[in-house]
């Protein structure tokens, strides 16, 4: 892989002065064999025995999405507030819609996109998780079984899920920090399922298929990336986490800090430049990157996200 | 222009993040005028990756951040374009040792309901490998309360972090919470999440 990579690298080089090269289209160039190689993009498949009614559940709920029409209308609780929404799956536009009926009088109607759909993904999940099933409560009148998600490690949080016993919709959530206190939760007040299963013709497909990359913290999989504006984002089949890289404003000290709103955790870490002990030469040292991890993830995998920062290998 | 001894120790050294800013800069100058240095240092981070990901280790920085910084110039407030992500252990499953030191929301926040019978529970995997985040050992205050004041006294370093958090949760979570939709099972809910206050307000309440 590395030798792969390097002979491509090598076979990109200019056979000029290397003092006349374009430095940013080098740059460019080399960016973009990282990402092409870096990246290890694997055909969905299940390889994974769904060999407990716990983790069938769990794929089932995974699938609901596909297999439902539904009206409802949910709580949204967490520390700094609750709302209540009204959701419709799908809309005839093909996405969901969602309106916050707290909001104003007469709330507008945002989409929301249909779930990632893969056989790979409960198997990344199971991975990570450890799914306990009991019986649950009669949620918006409907029977529930309790689906307990248990991290394998720290690197995530626990859910408890109460998922409708005959059509797998998660009709309650909650989610929970590292030290056991509730992050976030949400609950159906009423659903009103349709007789009918959605068209699939007419739902929309997920914005970008569920192609796991490589590892980048254990458990977490480069989903996908935007290296032109330094955005990434990484998934563990459930939790999801973006890292977004900037200069860091003027006049900022170096250092690290975090805000937690519900369950989505925000950590910006100032760096100097991403040289370890180092600083950026022609700002004398005063100047450096600013790298922001949002994710519904304990602080130290964000701390983790933010150390696999990088530029491309050999982008000098 | 060819590669002398100065130029490898001083790649070394700053691999080593060694340098002062001076040899720093003059270094940095060699390499994007060398290609053999390039392709050396190239090769010194295939070198260490390799290494790394055979042990199992938190993932490395790759120092040649600070080229594409130094070396373009660019406008401080453009983003650095063509970023990548460190690939990571190779294993699945870890044992974290530090860096998990999430302290409870600061005074004067009603503290959440506990559901202790699902947080903080990890189930122990045989065969867990130790994974070091860095700065994992120096613990921060994560606060979930709304700013009370717009002014940050200037040494304060976590006072401008937290308000530089606050700030990028604003600005960035309507784009994260695209992401997140996919891979939650109530995909609205993520879109719920992100803030509906106008930017530059400091109150975080729904």
């Amino acid at each position: 892989m590395f030798a792969h990579r390097l002979s491509r690298w090598e076979a990109t080089q200019p056979k000029t002065d290397p003092l006349v090269v374009n430095r940013t289209i080098m740059l460019a160039l080399l960016g973009a064999l990282l990402v092409s190689a870096g990246v290890s993009a694997q055909s969905p498949s299940r390889a994974c025995d769904l060999d407990s009614p716990a983790k069938q559940l769990l794929n089932k709920m995974l699938q609901a999405p596909f297999s439902l029409a539904f009206e409802g209308t949910v709580l949204y609780e967490r520390a700094q507030g609750r709302q209540f929404l009204t959701v419709t799956w799908p809309h005839a536009a093909g996405t969901g819609v969602l309106r916050r009926m707290n909001a104003e009088a007469d709330p507008v109607a945002e989409p929301w996109p249909a779930p990632i759909d893969s056989p790979r993904r409960i198997c990344d999940v199971i991975q990570v998780y450890v799914p306990d099933l009991e019986s649950g409560p009669v949620i918006a009148g409907r029977q529930t079984q309790r689906l307990t998600l248990r991290p394998r490690d720290t690197l995530r949080l626990a859910h408890r899920i109460d998922v409708d016993a005959e059509t797998g919709m998660a009709l309650a959530m909650a989610t929970a920090g590292p030290e056991g206190q509730m992050l976030e939760r949400y609950e159906y007040a009423a659903i009103d399922y349709a007789v009918t299963a959605p068209d699939k013709a007419l739902v929309n497909a997920p914005p970008a298929a569920y192609l796991p990359g490589r590892s980048v913290v254990p458990g977490y999989f480069l989903v996908s990336q935007d290296p032109d504006s330094a955005v990434f984002v990484v998934s563990d089949g459930l939790a999801t986490a973006s890292i977004f890289v900037e200069p860091l404003p003027l006049g900022a000290p170096l250092g690290e800090g975090a805000i937690i709103e519900g369950a989505t955790l925000t950590y910006t870490r100032g760096t100097a430049s991403g040289l370890p002990g180092g600083a950026d030469a022609r700002s004398g040292g005063k100047r450096g990157l600013l790298i922001s991890v949002l994710g519904e993830v304990p602080l130290v995998t964000a701390r983790l996200l933010a150390d696999a920062v990088r530029p491309p290998v050999g982008s000098n | 222009m060819t590669t002398t001894d100065r130029d490898l120790e001083a790649l070394s050294a700053l691999m080593d993040g060694e340098l002062q800013d001076l040899e720093l800069r003059r270094t940095l100058g060699r390499v994007s005028e060398d290609a053999s240095l390039r392709a050396r240092w190239q090769r010194h981070q295939q070198i260490s990756e390799a290494l790394q990901s055979k042990r199992v280790s938190a993932p490395s920085i790759d120092v040649s951040s600070s080229v594409m910084a130094s070396l373009e110039g660019k406008p401080s407030l453009s983003r650095n374009p063509m970023w990548s992500v460190a690939i990571a252990a190779s294993v699945t499953i870890a044992v974290v040792m530090g860096g998990q030191q999430l302290l409870t929301p600061s005074a004067g926040v009603s503290s959440s309901p506990l559901i202790s019978d699902i947080g903080g529970g990890v189930v122990p995997v045989m065969g867990a490998q130790p994974v070091q985040a860095s700065l994992g050992a120096k613990s921060i205050p994560v606060t979930s309360r709304p700013s009370q004041d717009s002014t940050v006294v200037p040494e304060d370093v976590s006072a401008v972090y937290e308000r530089l958090a606050r700030d990028r949760y604003r600005r960035l979570n309507p784009r994260h919470a695209q992401a997140a939709a996919l891979s939650h099972p109530a995909p609205y809910i993520s879109y719920v999440r992100a803030p509906t206050e106008p930017l530059g307000s400091d109150s975080a309440q729904d």
